[in-house]
């Protein structure tokens, strides 16, 4: 009760004088407001970066690739079949940490043909659940199948890059059923992605505006590096079809090798992002059994990758942090000072609250409280300049980087700006709750 | 037991290698129901006496008893409390806060009291209305005169039924005819059973008092009733003509 009679009279005391308050209140306005715009780019740059890391797969797909074997293992390496299907299996029947799993074996710069029309694409073959693990969405038709699979059909899934090549200006609809040449081979189109591209793009193209060089579908990796190229020129056919049509003959020097079932890759997707370490070990257990101890493999994850992303967001945060803070901190110096003033304007009137009963605790409450305010004040205040800059700064920013406001960054700007009002009011309203009320009453 | 009784109070001040004794051995009792002045020069130690009275200050020895309760020993948050509840204060300068109508400045000591708000106001009211200013309830004390101003003082002094008044000095700034006005009220005030000290340099003010202590250099060097007032009190006066 004496709280909120405190809150009342130091809202009084500030709409006295309202010019000198806001005045006060600049600097904590200031620091508030890069506080929060600091919290929402960085917000926006961390939740743009997180959506397109899904969007390539996430922190939950790994890829085994093949590797030398160590020198110490150089001399017997050849124990080890290297990567096969068999890889695949046994991590898809023992690994209860692993979603989904593919080998891939590609058929790199494979000419796309479809009468006139070549496109020159990598052609993977996999497994249905490369799909899920590259985080691939349909347009239209359906994924791989395991009959696709068993009976190594003719049958490919194909990126809009292909489409546009092949089929130039006809819908994705309209190609499903049709058939191209993978290197001479017909396939049959049963299903087409759809345009994968940045949140920028999209918002770019939706108004209307076209870059020159083609955007994201532009043939080579221009000035304006799209993330998204290789995912849009994909194109999927069966392992097995891969296999039987194009890894048969492995001819090395004239001489034919014989078939080369080895594997390219390896990808697969955890359960469980949260945990990887105990997953990768799992698998690597698993693996060195097949490879009979050969270590002639390797993970790649994006562990490191993703780490380092979000070390840079967390230190430009801390670097913008930082000056809103010293903006901050002067402000609270700011407010010091104005009560500093006000003390010494009003030390008559604290020495007739004292005569008439007030303790010292009550006139260091009613300092206290009115600093506060102003700290409030400026922090609310300082959130609308925030969110006025913020209208400002979505319009200039890239689409995925849209600056994003969190309910906790709010709460911490504001209860920071409160915060410093207390701090910044402490020795003003001891100073004025220490003065000897005789002398205070006979001041001035 | 008096209302106050003062034994062999002293208050020295330091001020650099001087020591200065602003009271000097005083012994005091006031009753309940008096009307008394304190009277003496400039510099005599007057409002150092009323300071100490009214738990602004404690003494630097001697013992002050106010209502039963030691106020010599009591520390900074009980003063507090006593000036609260059994004290009210009318100075010569008012000391109104100009921000506050007059309603918000009868309210204050209520507020420190930790009284409702409904209850506040109601008594803020009454006492308002006791001094007269029933028609300036919203008015700031800029827009009153000295001596409404006063009455308004006067009312925040009363508003928390105190067992003793002390005014220093309270007409000092008004022109007579009003400094007559407000004689007149403390003199209703009287009447009606308050316990009222002033403090004054204005003889014919404390003549007008049933009692008059008069001071010299930290000591009481006399003290009289008038013979109406005498009757019912206690006879024990003190007078000390000392001369250094
Ligand atoms: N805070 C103080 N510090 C030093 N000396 C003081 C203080 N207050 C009062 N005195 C001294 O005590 C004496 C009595 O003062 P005071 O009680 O104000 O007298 P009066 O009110 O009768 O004029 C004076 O000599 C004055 O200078
Ligand atoms: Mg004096």
């Amino acid at each position: 009760m004496k709280l909120w009679l405190s809150l009342l009279m130091g809202l009084k005391e500030i709409g006295a004088h309202k010019f000198r308050s806001i005045l006060t209140m600049l600097g904590i306005i200031l620091g508030v407001a890069s506080l929060l715009t600091t919290f929402a780019l960085t917000a926006g740059i961390a939740h743009g970066m997180r959506d397109f890391m899904t969007q390539i797969g996430g922190i939950e797909k790994i890829e085994i690739t093949k590797q030398d074997p160590p020198e110490e293992q150089s001399g017997f390496a050849d124990i080890s079949p290297g990567s096969t299907v068999a890889d695949a299996e046994i991590i898809q029947r023992r690994s209860p940490l692993v979603n989904y799993v593919s080998p891939v074996s590609s058929l790199s710069n494979a000419a796309l043909t479809r009468g006139s029309q070549t496109y020159r694409a990598t052609v993977y073959g996999c497994w249905p659940d490369f799909y899920y693990i590259n985080k691939h969405e349909l347009e239209v038709g359906r994924r791989l199948s395991q009959l696709d699979l068993d009976e190594a059909r003719h049958v490919c899934l194909i990126g809009q890059s292909v489409v546009r090549s092949l089929w130039p200006g006809r819908k994705s609809a309209d190609v499903l059923g049709q058939s191209m040449l993978i290197n001479g081979r017909p396939f049959t189109v049963v299903g087409v992605f759809k345009l994968y591209e940045r949140a920028s793009e999209k918002a770019r193209r939706a108004q209307g505006i076209v870059r020159p060089g083609g955007g994201n579908l532009s043939a080579g990796r221009s000035k304006n590096y799209d993330p998204f190229f290789g995912k849009n020129a994909s194109v999927q056919t069966p392992i097995t079809t891969m296999f039987y049509d194009y890894k048969s003959a492995n001819v090395v020097g004239k001489v034919d090798q014989g078939p080369n079932y080895k594997l390219d890759q390896l990808i697969f997707q955890l359960s469980d992002a949260a945990r990887f370490h105990e997953a990768v070990e799992q698998t690597r257990a698993l693996l060195n059994v097949t490879h009979r101890g050969i270590e002639d493999f390797a993970f790649v994850t994006r562990e490191e990758w993703f780490d380092s992303m979000e070390r840079s967001i967390r230190s430009t945060r801390i670097s913008g942090g930082l000056i809103a803070c010293i903006s901050l901190i002067v402000g609270g110096i700011g407010i010091t000072n104005i009560m500093l003033a006000s003390v010494t304007e009003r030390i008559r009137e604290i020495g007739v609250r004292r005569a008439i009963g007030a303790k010292g605790r009550d006139i260091f409450l009613q300092i206290i409280v009115e600093s506060s305010v102003i700290g409030l004040g400026g922090g609310v205040l300082g959130l609308g300049g925030a969110f006025g800059l913020l209208r400002l700064l979505a319009k200039i920013t890239e689409g995925e980087n849209t600056p994003l406001v969190e309910p906790g960054a709010i709460l911490i700007s504001v209860g920071f700006a409160i915060f410093i009002g207390i701090v910044s009011g402490f020795y003003p309203a001891l100073k004025a709750s220490r003065l000897d009320p005789i002398e205070a009453l006979r001041y001035g | 037991m008096a209302l106050i009784e003062l034994t062999e109070v002293t208050k020295r001040y330091r001020v650099g290698e001087q020591e200065i004794a602003a009271l000097d051995g005083v012994n005091l009792s006031i009753e309940a129901g008096e009307y008394a002045a304190i009277i003496g020069p400039s510099g005599s130690g007057k409002s150092t006496l009323m300071h100490l009275l009214g738990c602004l200050d404690t003494p630097t020895s001697g013992r002050l008893m106010i209502d039963g309760i030691d106020a010599s020993r009591a520390g900074g948050d009980r003063l507090s409390e006593l000036r609260n509840a059994k004290i009210g204060f009318v100075f010569q300068s008012f000391n109104l806060l100009p921000k506050f109508n007059v309603l918000q400045n009868v309210e204050l000591p209520m507020i420190y009291a930790g009284l409702r708000a409904a209850d506040r106001k109601s008594r803020a009211l009454a006492a308002i209305e006791r001094v007269g200013l029933s028609n300036r309830v919203k008015n700031t004390p800029l827009q009153l005169s000295g001596g409404q101003m006063q009455r308004v003082a006067i009312a925040r002094a009363l508003v928390n039924d105190p067992r003793i008044i002390f005014a220093d000095e309270p007409t000092g700034n008004l022109d007579s005819t009003t400094g007559e006005s407000i004689l007149a009220l403390f003199q209703e005030l009287s009447a009606q059973g308050r316990t009222i000290v002033l403090v004054t340099h204005d003889q014919e003010i404390a003549a007008r008092t049933p009692r008059r202590i008069e001071m010299r250099d930290g000591k009481i060097v006399a003290d009289v009733r008038t013979a109406a007032a005498a009757e019912s009190r206690n006879p024990n006066i003190e007078i000390r003509n000392e001369s250094e």
